[in-house]
């Protein structure tokens, strides 16, 4: 049995300038997984340690997710294997082709009991991937979920909603993206890195899984909200009160209260 | 030579900053205010396997290439620099000899604790009238039997207050100078040893530097460390690989005070613009990564020909005689680029001028590595 997390290796936006424009600049940004895929992976490993299941990670990407040091990265957060699909055409490539083929790397691989993936990206943060994956491949979805088990044959989810918590259980495969809360990933220690060497890898073209995608929109320009210039007001909140009293009458001045 | 890291390399550098910043960080200005020693992180280090980077596998340790491990010792330092030298004392002065200079049976016993993190490892050479003058070793070390009892005093032993492997030096012949140096593995509940309470110190707050006391303390004499009489000779190899790793600790303590100038730098506004807009601030960051960038290349340097088998104490002595110097030229210059908060413990410019200012002391001042440098040329 096989349990798939869907990571991403992009550009780190921690890196990543923005102009006084608004105009975002990558290009001197180094790839690397978000914390977000990492907390995946964290929850991945522990549910299918438990299931007896085997943990294998799947990107999709353009030439750098295939690098040794991009491959040996996730394998050090604790996947057993990971399939990348590398190739010129997904880099940048949107959802729904990045889905298609994930779907299609997940059904290849047989015997899969659930994909986890991260709630959100770290690059668009559509919060897209999970749901359009589960409509690929039609199986469940379940979004902000905090807490998984899972028995090899029955999970069991928590999601946390702004109503309340939801608890779930479903059989059957089933795509569960998970809240950045439900897990704390722990830094690869050293035995992690050196064993990550030793782990399979599988590297896919376009041409294995059908081709590129075909063209979609491309983004023309971004640039800040429009809206009312930030005021750029400080308040210490070392003392509550004092804050709280300074907030207020910092709405006041503006009018935004009377 | 173009450097060009492994990709074990960049995921060590990658995990241990991560590591750092979540475990190491958040308590280093309390550790440093209250010179405490940071115990709770022993066992967090054991874990990630950072105690036992130096030992090999088959005896616990995740068995890491000295250029991975300088890296863990630079990106430890950058957040802590007590922590950076818990760990560079542990590994390179107590594990690697014994990994180098034990027996299998001396191997067996103590490098599978080492490496977890159950007993943090110490070295002890100083003493009061033996300090750059290493050979002049006063303690005795007189067999008895299957034993040798040791009397005398170390002094400035980092790591003594928790240490539970000491490897020790004493004189055990009567041989004269160095010749008559013997190296031991000393435990700690060895009856008649004694660590004293620590120094209070200027930098590296929390680190325990303690004085030992051996009141005819006996061990036994399976516990020699290589062979005898040539104690001098594991101690100097030994320093030749820690010197690289104090170099490390440098070039960490540097980074932290250098990104914490450049933030500061673009933050503050004197004279209506960011003071990153005056050249004068643009000259001090420029000088800064310049020298920074440069001690790390020597710390590499050292480092990969020790990988490769290379002698390499001339690179380590070059690396910290460098690095000493540069850390507190460049922790000096990060003070000016804060003003006056800079002086003040509101930042942590302060505490990195004072940490990186052991770095050209121990495992030998900057005089005795350009001594060991000189040597290499004028011979
Ligand atoms: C915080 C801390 C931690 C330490 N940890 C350890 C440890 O774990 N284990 C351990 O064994 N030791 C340790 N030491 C000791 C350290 O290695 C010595 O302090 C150092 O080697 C200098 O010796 P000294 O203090 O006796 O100075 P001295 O040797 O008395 O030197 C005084 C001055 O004279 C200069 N000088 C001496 N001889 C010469 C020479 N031949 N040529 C030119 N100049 C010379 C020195 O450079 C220095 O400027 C530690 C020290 C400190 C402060």
């Amino acid at each position: 049995m096989k349990i798939v997390v869907a990571y991403q290796w992009a550009p780190d936006p921690q890196e990543a300038t923005v102009g006084e424009s608004g105009t975002v600049d990558f290009s001197r940004a180094k790839p690397a997984m978000s914390d977000y895929d990492a907390t995946a992976i964290e929850v991945g490993r522990a549910v299918a340690s438990a299931a007896g299941a085997s943990l294998v990670g799947v990107t999709v990407g353009g030439a750098s997710v295939a690098q040794p040091v991009a491959t040996k990265a996730a394998l050090s957060r604790g996947l057993d294997e990971v399939v990348v699909v590398s190739d010129p055409a997904f880099e940048s490539a949107g959802t729904l082709p990045v889905a298609t083929v994930l779907a299609q790397v997940v059904q290849g691989l047989g015997d899969v009991a659930l994909v986890i993936a991260g709630d959100t990206s770290i690059d668009n943060g559509a919060r897209l991937l999970p749901p359009v994956l589960g409509a690929l491949l039609g199986w469940p979805v379940l979004t902000d979920v905090q807490t998984l088990q899972f028995d090899g044959t029955a999970a069991t989810a928590a999601r946390t909603l702004p109503e309340g918590v939801q608890t779930l259980s479903l059989t059957g495969p089933a795509v569960i993206a998970v809240s950045a809360d439900s897990a704390k990933p722990k830094a690869p220690g050293m035995k992690d890195v050196l064993a990550a060497g030793k782990k399979p890898v599988t590297v896919k073209s376009a041409a294995d899984v059908g081709g590129a995608p075909a063209p979609e929109g491309v983004v023309r320009s971004t640039a800040k909200p429009s809206g009312p210039a930030r005021k750029g007001i400080k308040i210490d909140t070392t003392d509550p009160a004092a804050a709280a009293a300074e907030l207020l009458s910092a709405l006041r001045a503006a009018g935004a209260l009377s | 030579m173009p450097f060009q890291l492994s990709d074990e390399q960049q995921l060590t550098q990658s995990s241990v900053r991560e590591f750092a910043e979540a475990e190491v960080l958040p308590i280093a200005v309390e550790v440093d205010r209250n010179h405490r020693f940071p115990e709770e992180t022993v066992p967090k280090l054991g874990e990630m396997g950072l105690l036992g980077m130096l030992i090999p596998e088959e005896y616990g340790g995740s068995g890491m290439d000295p250029l991975s491990y300088n890296i863990a010792i630079e990106e430890l330092s950058r957040c802590c620099a007590t922590t950076g030298v818990l760990v560079e004392a542990h590994s390179s002065l107590c594990s690697w000899p014994i990994v180098h200079y034990g027996t299998e049976e001396q191997k067996r016993k103590y490098l599978p604790d080492l490496a977890s993190g159950a007993k943090l490892g110490a070295f002890g050479l100083t003493e009061p009238n033996a300090g750059s003058d290493a050979g002049g070793t006063q303690t005795t070390a007189v067999r008895d039997g299957d034993e040798f009892i040791l009397n005398g005093q170390k002094v400035f032993i980092t790591n003594g207050g928790y240490a539970g492997t000491f490897v020790v030096f004493a004189r055990s012949t009567d041989a004269p100078g160095t010749r008559g140096v013997s190296a031991f593995i000393v435990e700690r509940d060895t009856p008649g040893f004694t660590v004293a309470p620590p120094e209070d110190k200027l930098g590296i707050c929390g680190s325990s530097t303690t004085p030992l006391f051996f009141d005819n303390a006996r061990i036994p004499a399976a516990n020699l460390l290589g062979e005898e009489g040539k104690g001098f000779h594991v101690a100097m190899a030994t320093l030749d690989g820690g010197r690289t790793g104090i170099a490390a600790q440098g070039v960490g303590i540097a980074q932290a005070a250098f990104e914490e100038a450049v933030k500061y730098a673009k933050e503050r506004v004197q004279f209506g613009a960011p003071i990153a807009k005056l050249q004068a601030i643009q000259w001090m960051i420029a000088d800064m990564a310049t020298d920074i960038e440069a001690g790390r290349l020597l710390v590499y340097q050292a480092a990969d020909l020790e990988g490769r088998g290379e002698p390499h104490g001339n690179a380590s002595a070059m690396a910290k005689l460098y690095c000493g110097q540069m850390a507190t030229r460049v922790t000096n210059e990060a003070i000016q680029v804060h003003g006056g908060v800079g002086y003040t413990a509101a930042y942590s410019a302060e505490r990195h001028y004072r940490d990186a200012r052991i770095i050209g002391i121990y495992e030998g001042t900057n005089e005795i590595q350009r001594l060991v440098i000189s040597r290499n040329y004028l011979k």
